[in-house]
């Protein structure tokens, strides 16, 4: 089990897995979110990273989508939702996102670099 | 939208349900990859006629959802439409969200909806207009003719 007491996702097309790293965790996401209401299953999860994160001190938390083939703009809200949490947070508890992106997949291609874009020097995308 | 000269065209019409959206978003991708040998381009438009089916399962009065596909000599070019009815409601929503998002910088527009999108709690997020347009560079247009609605986008 990880730091934050993730367990590990399986629903529908789409595995989500929460690994430690050095000074955070890692949220690995697979396969193809085209659910109708994806908030469903990622704000509970965003939610328990954030208050967790926050409540541990941890400082960084990487975003791994690199075989996230495809994500629907709803699933896109929910990642927006997440990051704009961290314009609310108090600037010493404020963490890093660093999303890790496959280029290879057109949509990461463009949408990914549209989030740095939400709380300026909170998200990066590599 | 009317099939011009073209390389080649499919059209699919069915009953919008949620389950076909992902089989008829790879059908196009397919299509279009093996047409034009380009994974990334079938991708973006994929991802558009996937968002608007999404719209239309969410949002259409009726049974039948009319999609359309054609390859164009010109600048190769790839014209995609979905058609579909809605109620006066619908549309009067549709016309607003498309009158807000389609003015302006594509990258600006779409950072201020997912701004907005954030805020809200509902299921909605209001993003697939504004996200094709800012991923897929294409020309889009909207037709209304009473009950029916058609999106049709054009990338070259």
């Amino acid at each position: 089990m990880n730091k934050l007491s993730i367990e590990s996702i399986k629903q529908d097309k789409v595995t989500i897995d929460t690994q430690d790293i050095a000074d955070g965790v890692k949220i690995i996401v697979s396969g193809d979110i085209d659910m109708q209401d994806p908030s469903t299953l990622l704000d509970p999860l965003f939610d328990k990273v954030h208050n967790g994160v926050l409540s541990s001190g941890l400082k960084t938390v990487e975003l791994d989508v690199t075989n996230l083939t495809f994500l629907n703009s709803s699933g896109i809200k929910a990642i927006a939702k997440w990051i704009m949490k961290l314009a609310g947070t108090e600037a010493s508890k404020k963490y890093q996102i660093k999303i890790l992106q496959n280029k290879a997949i057109a949509w990461q291609a463009t949408s990914l670099q549209t989030l740095t874009f939400l709380v300026p020097g909170s998200v990066n995308v590599v | 939208m009317e099939i011009q000269e073209s390389l080649g065209f499919i059209e699919i019409k069915f009953g919008p349900r949620w389950k076909y959206i992902a089989v008829v978003r790879a059908f196009i991708q397919n299509f279009i990859a093996v047409s034009y040998l380009d994974n990334l381009r079938a991708d973006k438009i994929a991802m558009a006629a996937s968002e608007l089916l999404e719209n239309a399962v969410k949002y259409a009065q009726g049974e039948e959802t009319i999609v359309k596909l054609q390859l164009l000599p010109e600048k190769e070019s790839i014209m995609v439409s979905v058609s579909n009815q809605a109620s006066p409601e619908a549309i009067k929503g549709l016309k607003e969200i498309w009158d807000k998002v389609m003015q302006g910088d594509p990258l600006q527009a779409y950072i201020a909806q997912m701004q907005l999108a954030a805020t809200r709690n509902d299921s909605k997020s209001q993003l697939g207009l504004v996200r094709i347009r800012y991923e897929t560079g294409a020309d889009m247009k909207l037709d209304i003719d009473g009950d029916k609605v058609t999106i049709t986008l054009t990338q070259s």
